[in-house]
């Protein structure tokens, strides 16, 4: 039971579990005790640095026992009395890539948001309104091809995909969970480098795997990172914007839809739990101003460069 | 143990899903069969002591003292008692300090819990009162998930496999057939504990005992004379939270309550025939025969592999085979004890239960006088 009280006397000990550490064991409750969204929970006994054992989440994509874990402060839910609650969650450092320090090549524009919230259209607007700026990176899938496509894919077969990704030419790829079709995505390294030669800035139409793959590629540094919000009050008012729009761009079948929207309250609450990976949050109420505020980032990080 | 302590009788309900029966129902038959069962007058009852954890959180039922008091004609004293899952034998052992005390000179202790009138979630959220709940309760840990780091660091360490794992709730069941209190009575084969859907990984459905309603009682006493006495009666503790330990793969408490016990009772590990032990998750019996001394380090499941004729482990079915109201545990390991003495004529036995991740640990150890 948490309540403010007692959630207040625990935060006091959050500097304390603020450290690196090591993954003694770890272990992924599927069913969660009441008071916990019914999900199922990563959870680790952790050795940290200063000697202490601390139990908390654990992050990562195949963490192992005596992987080093960096700690990540990060909202873990909101209790029924509308309490966040805040955190220690402990990453493992094994799949991600250590290097100190990533040569920087060039800043990258990412966009990132929900299926349906106006990524491509922004995309497309700030490509051409800042053309001798900027360049789209084409995207790498293996879906098929489908009517409303704008030459923003490259279509591969899954076994071209794979064999790209093996041999270590994918910047960032990712599978997107879905019952309809086989939806791989993911951007080549040739891609992105090729208009940093051209002395544009890449940008990036991502979600939140590939953009944490990005910035395992290239550094955190390297990424200018913008995500799009749907106007709502609330996150239901959030979803139900983007179901419209979905809907309302009619390139999706409805079964489809039902699988986008499902992954869109998960990208919403990526938002919140990884602020970090977001050097800005714009709301997509009103095209021309998102074009605006964007460029405006665009052209002060080309005046850096100058 | 000071002066002969007698298990004059005991009783137990059938462990199980008992939509029908209330705590009270429970308490009510599980003390009528002990009473029975000691051809006893009740009138000769001179104190009660009940071991129960979850009557507030789960029945909304705190004062289980005089409600038990109160279904005997000369309402005795009574009081109730809380270790988690070692509520029942810690009952046992407040009861020894009672008759050993000489302030009483018989005890019925009765332990019992309803466990099944609440939803999964509620049962998990209100069984982490057993850990830490500033160390370990936040995170979203269950006590599935806190054996499923222990089993894992287990498997870590000393390479056990899933197959092997898998043995166990497969004995535990296979001896749990032929005991008609016992929850489930069917045999499970080590593939279907393999493929049974995972709970807190590596721990599956079939690796966990059970939500389950039940009461046993015994009546413990100075003057009523049986062949069965107990002899050793020892609680240990450990830390409530994993993080405080310096290991996860054994239990300290284990270890000392053990060691004291045999002390107590002036015996060795090998003069006990039957035991008892606390399977609450399939990873624990194999770290409990490990810090008792029957295996070393990483060896426990050997025991499991090959099995002794020397010693009988859980011939009951253990808390997976029998169900695990977890209050009533410990008194019903020590009935099943006396009647697999009284069955093999052997004269040593020990019932092993721990509540939490072994935070407390109680060993008793029950001898049978042979003519």
């Amino acid at each position: 039971m948490i309540t403010p009280p007692s959630y207040h006397r625990h935060q006091k000990s959050q500097l304390d579990r603020t450290q690196g550490g090591t993954i003694v064991s770890f272990t992924t409750v599927r069913h969660p005790p009441a008071g916990f969204p019914d999900a199922p929970i990563r959870i680790g006994l952790v050795a940290l640095d200063s000697g202490a054992q601390v139990i908390g989440h654990i992050l990562g994509e195949a963490p192992m026992i005596g992987d080093r874990v960096a700690p990540r402060m990060r909202m873990a839910r909101v209790t029924p009395q509308g309490l966040r609650i805040y955190e220690v969650a402990y990453e493992s450092l094994a799949q991600v890539s250590v290097k100190d320090h990533f040569v920087f090549e060039g800043y990258i524009l990412a966009l990132t948001g929900p299926s349906g919230v106006g990524k491509s259209t922004v995309n497309n607007i700030l490509c051409k309104a800042l053309s001798e700026y900027v360049s789209p990176v084409p995207i790498l899938t293996t879906r098929e091809a489908k009517k409303g496509d704008d030459g923003e894919y490259i279509y591969v077969s899954h076994e071209e995909f794979i064999t790209l990704q093996d041999r270590g030419l994918l910047a960032a790829a990712t599978q997107i969970p879905s019952n309809t079709e086989d939806r791989m995505y993911g951007y080549c390294k040739e891609n992105i480098t090729a208009i940093w030669k051209e002395g544009r800035i890449p940008v990036v139409v991502t979600e939140m795997h590939l953009l944490q793959g990005l910035s395992r590629t290239f550094g955190r540094r390297a990424i200018l990172s913008c995500g799009l919000l749907p106007p709502g009050r609330s996150r239901r008012a959030m979803l139900s914007q983007l179901l419209h729009r979905l809907r309302a761009r009619g390139r999706d079948t409805e079964e489809s839809i039902a699988d986008r929207v499902k992954n869109a309250g998960a990208d919403l609450d990526f938002f919140t739990q990884r602020r970090e990976l977001f050097d800005h949050l714009l709301v997509n109420d009103d095209l021309t101003s998102v074009v605006d505020a964007l460029k405006g980032h665009v052209l002060r990080t080309q005046e850096e460069r100058a | 143990m000071n002066g002969e302590l007698f298990l004059s009788g005991h009783g137990q309900t059938k462990f199980g899903e008992w939509w029908q029966k209330s705590l009270k129902d429970l308490l009510s038959e599980a003390m009528s069969a002990a009473i029975a069962d000691a051809k006893i007058s009740p009138l000769s009852i001179d104190a009660i002591v009940i071991g129960n954890m979850l009557g507030e959180t789960l029945s909304g039922q705190a004062q289980l003292g005089a409600m038990t008091s109160a279904m005997l004609p000369h309402r005795p004293p009574a009081l109730r008692v809380e270790a988690a899952c070692a509520s029942g034998s810690v009952a046992v052992h407040t009861a020894c300090a009672l008759l050993e005390s000489k302030r009483a000179e018989t005890v019925l202790v009765i332990g019992a819990e309803k466990m099944t009138d609440s939803d999964p979630a509620h049962v998990a959220a209100a069984l982490m009162g057993a850990g830490d709940a500033e160390l370990d309760a936040p995170s979203g840990l269950t006590f599935p998930g806190i054996f499923g780091l222990i089993a894992a660091r287990y498997m870590h360490e000393y390479g056990l496999t899933r197959e092997d794992l898998s043995l166990v709730s497969t004995r535990h069941h296979e001896n749990a057939a032929s005991n008609p209190f016992a929850q489930f009575r069917n045999a499970v084969k080590p593939e279907a504990v393999s493929e049974s859907s995972l709970i807190a990984d590596p721990l599956r459905l079939l690796d966990c005992s059970p939500i389950t309603d039940g009461a046993a009682a015994m009546i413990l006493s100075r003057t009523h004379r049986n062949p069965i006495c107990l002899k050793a009666s020892q609680i240990a503790t450990d830390t409530l939270s994993l993080t405080e330990r310096p290991s996860i793969t054994s239990f300290a408490s284990t270890r000392d309550a053990f060691a004291r016990a045999c002390e107590e009772a002036e015996i060795t590990k090998e003069d006990i025939a039957h035991l008892e032990l606390h399977d609450c998750f399939s990873i624990a019996a194999i770290i409990n025969l490990e810090d008792m001394g029957f295996a070393d380090p990483g060896t426990g499941i050997h025991l499991y592999r090959n099995r002794s004729a020397d010693l009988s482990i859980n011939l009951s079915g253990g808390l997976k085979g029998c169900g695990h109201p977890v209050g009533a545990t410990g008194v019903k390991q020590m009935c099943d004890i006396a009647k697999q003495l009284k069955a093999s004529k052997q004269r040593y036995g020990a019932a092993h239960n721990f509540g939490g991740a072994g935070a407390t640990c109680c060993v008793h150890i029950l001898e049978q006088t042979i003519s």
